[in-house]
């Protein structure tokens, strides 16, 4: 998983401000929240010496552009349409108790995940744990994945 | 008589126990499409640690020979993710592993799990399921 | 969008019945909550079979004329397969081995048949899979990873969802444990809770946990933590309502030993609570065993003799492959791919007869094939789960061709 340090390494590393944080950590922990994007940083875009850097901050951002606001990656090749993660996630459960919680397939439009054609799907991602002002860093379903198929980013 | 020199670069064989276990990903594409290509890439290989693969000068995605009394194929080799115990050799079910396994059967049920076999590098390709047919 | 229609799957013997199907003009266009087993299963495969005799396509009834000759011909005819047939199919076939007085075996002679005859006839105690759903605490996985073999084994019943009395889910309310020689997709969950055993080194865990169990202090030959033993055994002595899920692993290494089943059930049951649930594989593999259990009080392995069914290992499929059968039907299963080669073989020198939806590597070799309804697809009938409850099958859409039922019957009238 991309760190933000890993990100800063590829940075200027000036503190040059022109990007509105304070210094290029903290452009690097906004890339990787993607509250910014590289393009808002002007010595990285447009000095000579650092497209080598750029190219590899593309690289590795690009993972990132698929991810739900809250930063979920479904991988679908890694997925076997389990459903644990349909069963164990505390909105599908809270949402929907006596289809997902009792570990049947959904049976309304509430849920987080779903499984469809035998891969699982996200959707209502604004009611993740993990979003909006108070969220946590829950892992309910990351841990009971076999696959390594979710992850957060 | 002309003097065998393969015989003598032929590549160390080791002696390993597959065990046979069934995975999701390779019974869905297989009953999909029993001789499609997706089927042959994740039943013609076998898993082991990846120290040991080490040490048997087996790099990770080789081909190697594995042989038994009963038969031999050639298979791709993978490393596991994992510590496994030494001397083991993970395969799914399916007819490449069948092809090692012993006709003896005193109880009526055959070795599946323990297959005493032995594993080499191999120059050969693949076997495919069509030569499986002709073994 | 089309409507759906809950379907109970035929992926494997867990037989899920909330699988919502959508189906337009015949055709199949998406499927919720199967996992990729089943979406596979619902999707039938790329290679369908076609009617042949001697590898030559024919017309149905030519192929079904055919086999009914081989079979009629043949001194010791063997019907083998059946665990991906409905049990209305099974049971056709039971009637047609009976009238040939042939042998008849299932893919459970080497498979769970052993188990599940443990259980039918009473020497260990099972429960269903609702049961373990809502009142199961603890689950034991030996030799077992449903996590690559059932996949929604977890998540429907065994460990993730909430129960009538285990409310507060998985968390807190179960305790899951897996005992294998690798760690498997379903070791990675039970995380804390994984004994990792040499192969072959099962019968001693088992006695060396019921010596835990005792207040012994268990004994082992090969290097293991005595201490982790005797938390698991305080673990199992502690559960309210325990289940055992028995894998192949642990089958295939205690098979000579298989009464240690029964006697560690035994033993453990005096302190505790505990249930026993195989993991059969195929959706019907166990409806075959009751079907035959039925008709002929024996699960599989039965020869019709002169003086009523017999059972015995000598009718095995294995044994009746290596040397016995000289003409083989085969009803829904691919003996090329899932028997050892060097039995197989000798398929090729008897007359073979295939029934199956698809065409597989025993269709490439075999004298006659005849193509058949998918069970659970095109065909419905019912089936039974792996804990033993019997299950409808309802038909998801229109085949154009003969359920297998049919082809056995029309064999039947053919022979008879």
């Amino acid at each position: 998983m991309t760190s933000a340090m890993e990100i800063y390494q590829l940075l200027p590393k000036t503190n040059c401000k022109k990007c509105d944080e304070s210094t290029c950590m903290a452009f690097a922990v906004a890339l990787l929240s993607r509250t910014k994007q590289c393009t808002e940083c002007p010595p990285l875009m447009e000095e000579e010496k650092y497209i080598d850097s750029r190219q590899k901050l593309e690289t590795i951002l690009k993972p990132l552009e698929g991810a739900e606001e809250t930063g979920l990656i479904i991988h679908e090749e890694l997925c076997s349409g389990c459903g644990n993660c349909v069963v164990a996630c505390p909105v599908n459960v809270a949402n929907d108790p006596y289809g997902s919680g009792k570990g049947f397939g959904p049976t309304n439009g509430k849920v987080i995940f779903r499984v469809e054609n035998g891969k699982v799907k996200a959707a209502n991602i604004e009611e993740c744990r993990r979003f909006g002002k108070d969220r946590i860093l829950c892992r309910a379903c990351i841990d009971p994945c076999p696959t390594e198929a979710i992850e957060f980013v | 008589m002309a003097l065998d020199v393969g015989k003598f670069i032929k590549a160390p064989e080791y002696d390993i126990k597959i065990i046979s276990r069934r995975d999701v990903f390779q019974a869905s594409v297989c009953e999909e499409d029993r001789f499609g290509d997706d089927c042959l890439e994740l039943s013609a290989l076998i898993v082991l640690d990846a120290a040991e693969m080490k040490h048997m000068g087996i790099l990770d995605g080789a081909n190697v020979r594995l042989a038994s009394k009963w038969g031999s194929v050639v298979v791709r080799a993978r490393a596991s993710p994992r510590e496994e115990q030494k001397g083991l050799g993970f395969m799914v079910n399916g007819p490449w592993v069948n092809a090692l396994v012993s006709d003896e059967t005193p109880d009526g049920i055959p070795t599946f799990k323990y297959i005493e076999a032995k594993i080499t590098i191999s120059k050969d390709g693949i076997t495919g399921i069509q030569e499986l047919l002709l073994l | 969008m089309t409507e759906p229609i809950t379907w109970t799957c035929t992926g494997c013997a867990l037989l899920c019945e909330d699988i919502q199907v959508f189906i337009k003009d015949n055709r199949v266009e998406k499927v919720e909550h199967a996992c990729l087993k089943g979406k596979a299963r619902v999707y039938r495969c790329k290679h369908t079979a076609i009617s042949t005799v001697d590898q030559d396509e024919v017309d149905v009834n030519t192929a079904i004329s055919q086999a009914a000759k081989i079979l009629e011909k043949a001194k010791n005819p063997l019907l083998y397969g059946w665990s991906n047939s409905t049990s209305e199919a099974q049971v056709a076939g039971i009637e047609l081995a009976q009238t040939l007085g042939a042998c008849i075996d299932s893919t459970s002679s080497f498979c769970q048949g052993i188990t599940i005859n443990e259980i039918m006839n009473g020497s260990v105690p099972s429960c269903t899979l609702e049961d373990v759903r809502e009142k199961a605490d603890v689950v034991i996985y030996w030799g077992a990873d449903p996590m690559s073999s059932h996949p929604r084994h977890l998540s429907k019943y065994s460990y993730f969802p909430r129960g009538e009395l285990r409310q507060r889910g998985y968390e807190e309310d179960r305790t899951a444990i897996c005992i294998d020689i690798t760690e498997s997709r379903t070791a990675k969950i039970c995380k804390g809770m994984f004994f990792s055993i040499p192969p072959g080194g099962d019968a001693e865990f088992m006695r060396a946990l019921m010596d835990g169990l005792a207040g012994r202090v268990p004994k082992l030959s090969y290097d293991f933590d005595v201490k982790r033993i005797l938390e698991l055994a305080a673990v199992l002595k502690k559960a309210e309502f325990g289940v055992i899920f028995v894998g192949l692993g642990l089958v295939y290494s205690i098979k000579e030993e298989f009464d240690l089943i029964s006697e560690f059930m035994s033993t453990l049951n005096k302190f505790s609570n505990f249930f026993l649930i195989p993991m059969a594989g195929h959706f019907n593999m166990r409806g075959f065993n009751h079907n035959l259990h039925e008709k002929t009080g024996f699960i599989h392995r039965v020869a019709f003799t002169k003086n009523g069914p017999v059972p015995g290992v000598e009718y095995s499929v294995v044994e009746q492959l290596k040397h016995g059968a000289d003409a083989v039907m085969v009803v829904g299963s691919d003996p090329l791919a899932s028997l050892p080669l060097s039995i197989t073989r000798r398929l090729k020198d008897i007359p073979l007869i295939l029934v199956d939806p698809c065409s597989n590597l025993t269709s490439r070799v075999a004298d006659v094939t005849i193509p058949c309804g998918a069970s659970g697809i095109e065909v419905g009938g019912t089936a039974v789960r792996l804990d033993g409850r019997k299950m409808d099958i309802s038909p998801l859409i229109r085949g154009n061709g003969l359920s297998d039922e049919m082809v056995v019957r029309r064999i039947m009238e053919e022979v008879s």
